[in-house]
């Protein structure tokens, strides 16, 4: 008996606990051998249930492979990356100025024509992905880390805490997301940095509420409860054990929020809360080359359409996944 | 239903007064010297006190903030700091009842065409027409609005010249000359909640056809009009309420940038400007008013869906 005991050693969290609550040394071996024994069917039901995740994984990523909505997205989405990174090497340059050929239509020199500088609207096309695909996803890891460790503490612990967290949720919520950061923006100043910060601190609210609901679905299911009464940590119980069984949710509201932070960002930088010339960017492009547009349109035509395939590519994605998650 | 308004209301309060806090904190604090800000770097240390003398920002922040949320309270809503002859409370109000024109005259038109559109096709689910409207309905709404807004633009004002390129006929125009020139911007701000709106039309129609008393309506039989007209729609339109209350945050966003596209004298583009200006009394009064619209927004939507849903009319 005892030596059965040392093998998985005492649990010193349970002692505390234990002592904590002035229980008898007699109750108190009692329960650290019931959390022994589980920890061993535990184990044992950790090798099934993790063959289990494989196949299921393995399954979900050949559902997902087989959907072309998703794989229509994921090829936009691709494309737009490779050109962000390699456009340069393909292209001529997106800021090279030629003033000799400024709003010149499309033509073999320039497949998309010059804009009032004579720079190649082709480049600045390909090249204009690059800010969006640098803010959009960054803002978004952010959001869902924060959003996440807030989702997790509310539902969690529920009770005052809850209240308390989801109140103020509320109150930023009271704010459209445009609106504030427009006020933000304009009076911390613009930069990459800080309007990745923005959008990921302005959609941290709604990322904490899809995970809070998906936290209260798991919190009552029997491996939390065996997990607590072995005595875990409320931190190693909401990241090892919760986290994991809430991962689908949380990808979709990530998948989500990508679509809204392209949306932001692109909207953002249109609105002049972005980077300023000469980046290629499309937002930027489409403000500052709107007077050309009954001249020559295709300087601001382009540049709209790359952003229209960019987050049409984004939300296929997106429903792609929520179709294969749900069935 | 009085008392669930009457709570709703209350609510509103205490969550003002934060959004209010937050604004303060944005605008006040965050950005350390107000003089410093205003003046610029290469004013003198001296005149620099002087003006934080004359704004109250040498006082103790809660006794700014209390400055400044009751003037906000009692409409002493001071003048711009850009243009000291322009008075923030007649320009921000104005500026708010044209986006309220534009908006207003853009739901009127899309909330039954994208209901419609949902009922349609949650009534042929599954069929080539229903994945049509769906994918169609939901890239528009997508692409960001001034996108859709400048192909538009181009489309219709610039190649065809059937509408005119701004939002706001000349001075001296016929009053419904206005809906003419409202065409074009209120396009894109109809996409913007096409999507959202087909789609939750779409589920409410698909979940209550699977309800028993479609059942009892069809075999009772009720010719097909009458159980689409009084049962389907009807119990569709609560969630579909629901999302376009949801979606005002977005709408407002959209106004900001198709005002901002259509030089059209809204709130949304009057912010846009005031930020770009670091225009703060302009700035702070038009947020703090589109907050309390947006909040606004979303309680005349919960007491539509209470007065669709007699579940939670006679539990409120």
């Amino acid at each position: 008996m005892e030596d059965d005991r040392t093998t998985f050693g005492p649990d010193p969290d349970l002692e505390a606990e234990g002592r904590e609550l002035g229980a008898d040394p007699e109750m108190l071996e009692l329960r650290a051998d019931a959390a022994a024994g589980l920890k061993t069917q535990e184990l044992q039901a950790d090798a099934a249930t993790a063959l289990e995740q494989r196949r299921q994984r393995r399954y979900l990523i050949r559902a997902l492979l087989r959907s072309p909505t998703f794989m229509t997205g994921v090829i936009i989405v691709l494309f737009w990356v490779f050109m962000a990174v390699f456009s340069t090497y393909i292209t001529q340059s997106p800021t090279a100025v030629d003033a000799m050929h400024s709003l010149a239509a499309p033509s073999a020199a320039h497949l998309f024509g010059t804009d009032e500088l004579g720079r190649d609207v082709l480049a600045r096309t390909m090249a204009g992905a690059r800010t969006v695909l640098i803010i959009a996803p960054l803002a978004t890891i952010l959001a869902l880390l924060w959003g996440g460790i807030i989702g997790l503490v509310a539902g969690f612990y529920r009770g005052y805490t809850d209240e308390v967290i989801m109140r103020l949720i509320d109150v930023l919520l009271a704010l459209p997301i445009i609106i504030t950061s427009i006020l933000v923006l304009s009076l911390l100043g613009t930069g990459l940095t800080i309007i990745i910060i923005t959008i990921g601190a302005l959609f941290t609210p709604v990322v904490s509420r899809t995970v809070r609901s998906a936290v209260i679905g798991e919190r009552e299911r029997e491996y939390v409860m065996a997990a607590r009464l072995r005595g875990e940590r409320s931190p190693f119980v909401m990241a090892r054990e919760i986290l994991p069984n809430i991962t689908q949710p949380i990808i979709v509201e990530g998948t989500i929020r990508l679509g809204y932070a392209v949306f932001t960002a692109a909207t953002l930088s249109f609105l002049g809360f972005g980077l300023g010339p000469p980046s290629p960017d499309w937002g930027l492009t489409i403000a500052t080359e709107r007077i050309y547009l009954q001249i020559a349109p295709w300087t601001v035509m382009f540049p709209a359409l790359a952003l229209a395939t960019l987050v049409v590519g984004v939300n296929l994605i997106t429903d792609g996944l929520g179709r294969v998650f749900s069935k | 239903m009085l008392r669930l308004i009457g709570r709703r209301l209350l609510l509103m309060v205490p969550t003002l007064i934060l959004a209010s806090i937050l604004v303060f904190a944005l605008a006040q604090v965050l950005p350390g010297d107000v003089g410093r800000t205003i003046l610029g770097p290469y004013a003198t240390q001296q005149q620099v006190d002087l003006l934080n003398h004359k704004l109250g920002a040498d006082k103790p922040l809660y006794q700014r903030y209390a400055v400044w949320a009751g003037n906000f309270v009692t409409g002493k809503w001071g003048d711009s700091a850009v243009d000291k002859s322009v008075h923030v409370r007649p320009t921000v109000i104005k500026a708010l009842g044209n986006s309220l024109v534009l908006a207003g005259f853009a739901l009127v038109i899309i909330v039954p065409l994208s209901v419609l559109l949902g009922v349609f096709a949650g009534l042929r689910r599954d069929s080539l027409l229903d994945r049509g409207i769906t994918i169609s309905t939901l890239s528009m709404t997508v692409i960001p609005e001034f996108v859709s807004g400048v192909v538009l633009l181009y489309v219709f004002a610039v190649w065809l010249k059937w509408l005119p390129v701004v939002g706001m006929p000349p001075d001296g125009s016929p009053f419904y000359d206005r809906f003419y020139y409202l065409i074009l911007p209120a396009i894109p701000l109809m996409f913007l909640e096409l999507g959202y709106i087909a789609r939750m039309a779409r589920v409410g129609t698909v979940q209550v056809l699977a309800m028993p008393y479609i059942r009892t309506a069809v075999l009772k039989g009720l010719p097909r009009r009458r159980v689409i007209f009084g049962h389907v729609l009807r119990n569709a339109m609560v969630p579909t309420v629901t999302v376009i209350g949801s979606q005002v945050g977005w709408l407002i966003g959209g106004l900001a940038v198709i005002e901002t596209l259509f030089v059209y004298p809204g709130i949304g583009k009057l912010m846009v400007d005031a930020a770009l200006a670091h225009d703060l009394p302009m700035l702070e009064a038009s947020v703090l008013l589109v907050a309390i619209v947006y909040m606004l927004a979303n309680l005349i939507a919960d007491i539509v869906v209470a007065l669709l849903n007699p579940r939670i009319r006679m539990g409120g």
